[in-house]
């Protein structure tokens, strides 16, 4: 308390300077009077008595310094001097503090805007309540395309009756539905959940209350939460909107909660859709989801770890249990596996590596900026070697200076800092903004206190890293020697030089690091578009449409529904052709329903869990002939197989190559394990490979049926057009009302657009990298031409003297640009070094490109020798005008 | 420069070198108490006295030292005229101060107590 108080005191001390000096100097005068005056009543003389009376006191001044030490706080004292002083001289050079201040806020802002990102979808909790526990459980078959596999509803069952580790489980599928009653029909995305689902995740609804155990039993389930956006969107955010009906699929249902703003819990391994819900809807076990034999596997399970269990203790429970189930239904869980996973790594792991990189680069690209301020600082140091000289000379100690230099730095960095942060919050909201929707599943960052933190702690980095070395260069050069040096011809110091070669070498070794990592990522995202898709994407347009089965009750409607439909649409002006299929290429069902098994011949006795599996793909007429998708052998549909199931299937080549490697595939009968007959089907043709989702995969051996084989309600409609396809979007939509004025389109892109959609993260990714890239090269391009530029200034003399004594222009020139390519060459070798290194970890980005790429590393090791030569030619050129008898007479 | 140095080291509050400085505040804050307001010569001059002239006291180390008991609140200081007619800034004793006194005098009393039972050869024994 009294510290404090004496510490304000200290503060006030600060200020009103004048007056208190002015006391303190009446308090000495009337001290020392009224000591000469006993000194002279005890018969000195007046000489002596005032000798006397100083040496007693230990002089005025003495006294008045340290009384002023103790007056206000001497470090702040100096530090408001420091700073006062800094900004004197930075006024006095607005040149290299616009480029100093402009430099650092590139640099810091850049780091700050990756990390806000960084931070906000790898490290931020989750949103929910102790969300460190959530874990998703998949199953895992080594046979299977994806690691992660979607659960079966049995399987699901004894996991939570088997299990010691999890303290609740729930499931989740995702679906469409259609919204109607009110306005216009609409399609929503659809969850459906276990009745416990808000409670596994510790969400309090917004409004309302979640589902009970109650809304689990058959006959109870017909309730909804609805989500935020849609409670706004649709429902006009009206408060009273609980307990009020909707329609489902034709079915009514009670608004019983709105979730909170925000809330959306979407793992896109396991979305059968590919949307985001808009709506969560209990789903009641019907009673064949007891039976292996009548379910596949669709769900995504998720769980919260009881108090205290790890993530090893829970994987390891659950590899007992899967085993024992393996054992126990061989012919349906023999080689399944199941794999716990924290929900955290669910939601962000696909970005995770792309963002753990971007990091990186734009740390480099920071330290470029640190390096390029850092030899700026150093030039005016070089420049102001006499001023420092005669501050020394005055009694300041190098710690004094270097501080001083120290606050210069601190105090361009904070203005860079500042200006950068501001620059990174609202240069990451205007990107995500513009960035393609789901691309981070992030739609605006905050400088919340991690990283306003950060961000002071690169500010500071930064400021060490630029200031320390100037400061730290001129401290220790022979200051006192430069006073006795002719300031102006003086070579720079042995050691300055040094430091700044040092300088130019990491900026060139670190440039060549962010180009050869941007340009294997340009490389791999030229032969990602190049990848054709296996069908023509020009001038196609692609909608969804999903028929509810209440009005549709049996596959004969829905088969006379998409026929009348088709053809409607054919006569649409600016049609070619036209048909459908569930889930065509692009559509955003990343891995749905690649994996059904399939019944080859002579292979009808393996048990379900070890067939071969397939790709399921159901298509309208026309399909192959619409999507332009070839065929390689055999023949397409005939009508009358696509208005009633003849038992015909088409093929693609990757599973003619994988099933039938030695025999004609054509005429061969096989079946899957989606139907509920399981009537072999004969192949009729074999058409090339789509990819289906991601232009970087692989193919999967893919099965195309007719329609009315698997008829469902839900499909996508494929319109190869003449005319710009959006265009005939207003037609479809009168056509679909002409048939049933209730149904909704939805999911309205063209084909070119979900190709562009589906690289879209490879394409942002690139993008950010090269722009990281280039911006390091102009970094690097400056650096080495502000190192250049001063040596050819401080040997202007040397120069000068050698072309008095004959050198031919041409000399200076090699000179000059000689000694530019000696730091660019060693940089780029350093840099290559590293590259090599460093490039390895970008393994999981690249296409059908090396990391190590011999061509690439050349490429960007040309293109930064060509660049540091240009950037030190012109300094050279300024050396070859050199007027000899100029530069000598200057001397 | 040296001595600005050293200067600074005793006036920082908590440091060891502290006794000296801390002991100086003690005997301003006695002699206030004792003698009513007083300048700072007289505060120095009377402390030497005290001590028999024992102590050779720098008048300069006086004036920190009273800053720093005014900073705590301890002492208060106006300016006020000498008997000899002369301007010059009274110090006095508050509230704090008095209390303050009261509480360092004890703890010099028990610290110089237990040292001298230190020191003397029966106290060791026992």
């Amino acid at each position: 308390m009294r510290a404090l108080r004496a510490w304000l005191s200290r503060f006030g001390g600060l200020f009103g300077r004048q007056r208190r000096d002015r006391e303190l100097a009446d308090e000495m005068e009337s001290h020392l009077q009224m000591h000469i005056e006993d000194n002279l009543a005890r018969g000195m003389t007046t000489a002596e008595a005032r000798r006397q009376a100083l040496i007693k006191l230990g002089g005025v001044e003495q006294t008045k310094e340290s009384y002023r030490e103790r007056r206000g706080l001497p470090f702040l004292d100096t530090l408001l001097q420091d700073i006062r002083f800094a900004l004197r001289m930075l006024r006095k050079s607005p040149g290299f503090a616009a480029v100093a201040v402009l430099t650092l806020a590139l640099g810091i802002g850049a780091n700050t805007a990756i990390f806000s990102v960084v931070n906000a979808v790898l490290l931020k909790p989750l949103s929910y309540k102790d969300a460190s526990r959530l874990v998703v459980v998949w199953e895992n078959n080594p046979h299977h395309v994806a690691i992660h596999n979607v659960v079966s509803p049995p399987n699901f069952l004894d996991w939570r009756a088997e299990n010691r580790v999890f303290q609740d489980m729930a499931y989740l599928a995702d679906t469409r539905a259609n919204l109607t009653g009110g306005d216009a029909p609409e399609q929503v995305d659809v969850q459906n959940v276990s009745a416990n689902f808000f409670d596994v995740l510790g969400v309090k609804l917004a409004l309302g209350h979640a589902f009970t155990a109650v809304n689990g039993r058959q006959g109870n389930d017909n309730v909804i939460v609805l989500s935020d956006r849609l409670w706004r969107d649709r429902f006009a955010s009206d408060p009273a909107v609980v307990g009020k009906s909707i329609e489902l699929n034709g079915k009514s249902n009670t608004i019983v909660g709105v979730a909170p703003r925000g809330f959306d819990l979407f793992i896109a391994e396991g979305s059968l859709t590919g949307a985001h819900p808009q709506l969560w809807a209990p789903f009641v076990f019907p009673p064949e989801f007891h039976d292996r034999a009548k379910v596949g596997r669709f769900f995504t399970v998720l769980a919260r770890l009881k108090f205290g269990v790890s993530l090893m203790q829970a994987q390891t429970q659950m590899n007992v249990i899967s085993s024992g189930l393996a054992e126990k239904y061989p012919q349906y869980d023999a080689n399944w596996g199941a794999t716990v996973t924290p929900l955290r790594e669910e939601i962000s792991g696909a970005i995770r590596p792309a963002l753990l990189i971007l990091f990186g680069a734009v740390g480099f690209v920071l330290i470029i900026a640190c390096a390029n301020v850092s030899s700026l600082q150093l030039s005016r140091a070089a420049g102001r070697k006499r001023e420092m000289a005669v501050r020394v000379a005055l009694g300041a100690s190098r710690w004094r200076i270097a501080r001083q230099l120290l606050t210069e730095s601190v105090l361009l960095a904070a203005t860079g800092g500042g200006l950068g942060i501001f620059l990174a919050i609202w240069g990451t909201n205007a990107l995500l903004q513009k960035s393609p929707q789901n691309l981070l599943n992030l739609s605006s960052v905050s400088a919340d206190p991690r990283v306003l933190a950060f961000a002071m702690g690169v500010t500071l980095f930064a400021a060490c890293l630029f200031g320390f070395l100037p400061s730290y260069s001129t401290a220790y050069s022979q200051i006192a020697s430069s006073l006795k040096e002719s300031g102006r011809t003086a070579s720079a110091s042995e050691h300055s030089r040094t430091i700044r070669s040092a300088l130019v070498i990491s900026e060139i070794a670190l440039a060549l690091i962010l180009l050869a990592g941007s340009a294997l990522l340009v490389q791999s995202f030229v032969r990602l578009i190049r990848v054709n898709p296996g069908f023509d994407a020009g001038h196609l347009l692609t909608f969804k449409l999903s028929l509810p089965a209440s009005k549709y009750k049996h596959d004969a409607a829905c088969i006379a529904f998409y026929g009348a439909f088709l053809d409607k649409l054919r006569q649409i002006p600016g049609v070619r052709s036209v048909s459908d299929e569930n889930l065509p290429p692009f559509s955003g069902f990343a891995l749905m329903g690649v994996a059904t098994g399939v019944v080859l011949p002579g292979k009808e006795a393996l048990p379900v869990s070890e067939r071969p599996t397939t790709a399921v793909r159901v298509v309208g007429s026309e399909y192959f002939r619409t999507m332009g998708i070839p065929l390689v052998g055999g023949r397409t549909f005939q009508p009358a197989e696509l208005s009633t199931a003849k038992h015909v299937v088409i093929v693609n080549e990757t599973f003619a190559k994988e099933y039938f490697p030695r025999t004609n595939p054509i005429g061969q009968k096989i079946t899957i394990d989606m139907k509920d007959q399981n009537v072999p089907s004969e192949i009729v043709g074999v058409v090339g490979d789509v990819h289906g989702s991601d232009l970087s995969a692989a193919p999967w051996p893919t099965t195309y049926w007719p329609y009315p084989e698997l008829a469902y309600s839900g499909m996508t409609v494929v319109v190869r057009t003449r005319v710009p396809p959006l265009s005939i979007v207003p037609a479809v939509r009168d056509a679909l009302s002409s048939l049933d004025k209730d149904e909704p389109i939805a999911n309205v892109a063209t084909m070119d657009q979900l190709i562009s959609n589906s690289v879209a993260r490879s394409r942002f990714a690139m993008f950010l990298l090269a722009v990281l890239a280039a911006l390091s090269l102009v970094l690097a391009a400056i650096g080495i031409y502000g190192v250049m530029s001063y040596a050819v200034a401080q040997r202007t003399n040397e120069i000068g003297i050698r072309m008095a004594l004959g050198a031919q222009r041409g000399d200076v020139l090699r000179l000059v640009v000689g000694q530019g390519a000696r730091l660019a060459l060693i940089g780029v070798l350093i840099g290559a070094v590293g590259a090599f290194a460093l490039t390895q970890l970008m393994r999981t980005l690249l296409f059908e490109v090396s990391p190590s790429d011999p061509w690439t590393f050349a490429d960007v090791a040309i293109l930064l020798t060509i660049v540091a030569l240009a950037a030190s030619y012109i300094p050279a050129r300024r050396a070859m005008e050199v007027d000899p008898m100029v530069a000598l007479r200057y001397e | 420069m040296t001595d600005k140095t050293s200067d600074k080291s005793n006036y920082k509050s908590g440091s060891k070198n502290d006794v000296q400085q801390g002991t100086l505040a003690l005997m301003i804050l006695k002699t206030l108490d004792s003698m009513g307001a007083l300048h700072g010569y007289g505060i120095a001059r009377r402390i030497e006295q005290t001590s028999g002239n024992l102590l050779s006291l720098n008048y300069g180390t006086l004036y920190p030292a009273l800053l720093k008991l005014e900073q705590e609140g301890y002492i208060a200081s106006e300016w006020g005229v000498s008997t000899n007619n002369r301007k010059a800034k009274y110090y006095k004793l508050t509230r704090a101060g008095r209390r303050q006194l009261e509480r360092e005098a004890q703890e010099w009393e028990q610290t110089a107590a237990i040292v001298a039972r230190f020191l003397s050869p029966e106290g060791e024994r026992t």
